[in-house]
């Protein structure tokens, strides 16, 4: 069975597909996200519910009035950022779906920073991002150490690694950090003034929100304009033929996942110091996994915004969803998968038809 | 340590293996036959609600566990298509599937209210101290490992994973094999999935099955897709788990949450020994007849 040479094989379309889903098909995404909506109406149907009632209760909840959509954009900001956490490594073939993991130990970081150093706020405040920073690239050396050395499958490292993390940061905020005063298990909290600032002052809005705009910008400036860049879409591309330009692959998977983790590790910092000021048991939402499909319909770094919107909307929406039609809110859990499962078969459909197409001409 | 206490320990660690076995038989099958099942863990916990859901509503476990492996197959049918008859990416497909399933299960569980949430009694046929699971997930390990490497249909099975072009020229029809191979991975995946609702903790939670599926894919690489080494293994990981739920009964001092984190390091562990193991070569590779 060995004695077929490999370049022989049929592997080359999967490889053709893999990248494909990588590059933008922002029709293909709107799509997939029509349809698992409609998917989603059904099941509320399910319910009892009226689908057309429950989408627009969906938007309703999410944006109208001034404080739904600080919330929907609150929602958004740490889905943009476990979004770039699975881009920027996938484009060097590394599936990171550890961003919730990543996202934890980060916020973590940032509490311990903030609870613990007194100072300039400012100096306090960049200090914790930072320590969320680094901690979100600590977290997924393990991953990347046993990929690169070991050759072990990230998609498990990764996913274990979500489990190991989460559990980590109860055991502390049930032992060592719990707040005494505390009658649930909770953190202490961060000293106000250490504080993510807002803008416009009175509202809820922190910066950190715009900062996760610029972020995304400069990745996808990055990706387009330099040369670091190019050579990652490269490697994306077709890994041997970028191992055979010279381009060091190693080193480009090892940079593009650290800098996704640091992604992650912005998006928990940012959370703790931002939002919610202490960690509590339930303290992050599953924007890590709702991150995996964004990535993914998004395609690129300016396509993964108006994505992450949607499904903030969505995600924000669901509460307001079950308090006005009673449909229960984990339904919306369900965009958390579905859109990527639509959007990768839609794609590879598409692929399919167009082969069997080029094969017909050939046969005449 | 009496014997009584290591009976205990064994007839935990064989309960909390069984629903691993099961789902790292159904990673077996799939992977032998070249379609990476990522979806295993989604599979598992469709089936593990689907099986309570069975129980309630015929008020017998056995009728449950048939309409939760008809659920089963049709959950293979369906992925089947996804991953076989389109050429999708199956890593992707499969993690989508996962998320989707832990939406659409805690969703049916609210509508079903509290009807759902009380406990199934325990199955009452007992061989020994041990389920009719446990019993059924080694005869299974011994049948797939027969079938497999002692059948003829076995042999196509992994011949179209191990090199689905030559398998073709051969005669064999890849698509289809590999279709069947997946329906019934997924009915093994199921039975996972309800050894440990309804033979283990007798009630549907959550996100019950907890990354199980992905332990049963490691157990799966570090037995090297051979079916009886994946059950060691699976059983390995089933001690663990036992041992951390033992572990967190007996220490006060100690946080839980490090013994219930003991099953996914061992993982990590499993996952770094054994390294980039060499699996079936065209498994996770769509083929396309040309």
């Amino acid at each position: 069975m060995k004695t077929i040479p490999k370049a022989s094989r049929n592997n080359s379309f999967h490889y053709e597909v893999f990248t494909s889903v990588l590059n933008s098909h922002f029709g293909v995404s709107v799509l997939a996200i029509i349809l698992s909506v409609v998917l989603l109406a059904a099941l509320a149907a399910l319910y009892g519910a009226s689908p057309i009632e429950v989408i627009l209760v969906l938007c309703e909840g999410a944006l109208s009035g001034k404080r739904a959509i600080v919330y929907t954009l609150l929602q958004m900001a740490p889905i943009v950022l476990c979004a770039l956490a699975v881009y920027i490594p996938a484009r060097a073939r590394f599936f990171n779906v550890g961003g919730q993991g990543q996202l934890e130990i980060a916020g973590l970081a940032a509490m311990i920073v903030g609870t613990n150093v007194t100072g300039h706020p400012a100096l306090v405040i960049i200090l914790a991002m930072l320590a969320a920073v680094v901690a979100g690239m600590l977290t997924i050396a393990i991953p990347l150490v046993l990929k690169m050395k070991r050759g072990a499958s990230e998609i498990t490292t990764t996913i274990m690694m979500n489990f190991v993390c989460t559990y980590f940061v109860y055991a502390l905020i049930t032992g060592p950090l719990k707040d005494p005063g505390a009658f649930y298990a909770a953190s202490k909290g961060v000293p106000k003034e250490y504080l993510l600032p807002n803008f416009p002052v009175n509202s809820q809005l922190n910066i950190g929100v715009y900062f996760v705009f610029v972020i995304a910008i400069i990745v996808a400036l990055f990706m387009k304009y330099t040369v670091s860049g190019m050579k990652l879409k490269a490697a994306g591309m077709n890994m041997d033929a970028a191992k055979a330009a010279g381009i060091s692959v190693n080193r480009l998977i090892v940079l593009a996942t650290l800098a996704g983790a640091a992604c992650a590790g912005f998006a928990g910092g940012m959370e703790v110091l931002g939002v919610t000021e202490r960690i509590a048991e339930g303290w992050a939402l599953a924007w890590g996994t709702t991150g995996i499909a964004v990535a993914h319909l998004g395609g690129s770094p300016l396509g993964i915004l108006p994505l992450a919107f949607i499904l903030a909307v969505v995600e924000t929406g669901a509460r307001y969803m079950q308090a006005m039609t009673g449909v229960p809110s984990a339904l919306v859990n369900v965009m958390q998968g579905l859109p990527v499962v639509i959007y990768v078969c839609l794609l590879s459909l598409g692929h399919l038809l167009k082969m069997k197409k080029i094969d017909m001409k050939v046969g005449e | 340590m009496d014997w009584i206490y290591i009976g205990n320990f064994i007839q935990a660690s064989v309960r909390a293996a069984t629903p691993l076995v099961f789902g790292s038989l159904g990673v077996v099958i799939a992977e032998r036959s070249g379609t990476r099942h990522i979806s295993n863990e989604g599979t598992m916990l469709l089936a593990a609600l689907t099986g309570v859901i069975g129980t309630k509503y015929f008020g017998n476990m056995a009728f449950g566990v048939l309409f939760s492996l008809v659920i089963g197959a049709v959950c293979g049918l369906i992925l089947a298509i996804m991953m076989i008859w389109l050429p999708s990416n199956q890593t992707i497909v499969g993690i989508g599937f996962n998320m989707t399933m832990v939406g659409v299960t805690s969703y049916i569980l609210r509508l079903g209210g509290d009807m759902l949430r009380s406990p199934v009694p325990a199955p009452a046929v007992k061989v020994l101290r041990f389920s009719l699971f446990d019993v059924f997930a080694i005869a299974s390990a011994l049948l797939v490992w027969f079938f497999l490497f002692r059948t003829g249909p076995g042999l196509k099975l992994r011949s179209v994973g191990e090199n689905a072009m030559a398998a073709d020229a051969a005669g064999i029809n890849v698509i289809k094999t590999r279709t069947i191979a997946m329906v019934i991975a997924c009915m093994f995946s199921s039975l996972g999935g309800m050894a440990l609702s309804l033979s283990w903790v007798h009630v549907f939670t959550d996100n019950l099955t907890m990354g199980r599926g992905f332990i049963a894919m490691a157990a799966v690489y570090f037995g090297k897709w051979n079916p009886l080494l994946t059950t060691l293994a699976a059983f390995m990981f089933g001690g663990a788990e036992a041992l951390a739920l033992r572990s967190q009964a007996l220490s006060a001092t100690i946080s839980s949450y490090y013994f219930l984190m003991i099953p996914y390091v061992l993982t990590l562990i499993v996952v770094a020994i054994s390294g980039r193991m060499k699996g079936p070569q065209d498994t996770g590779k769509s083929y396309i007849r040309q």
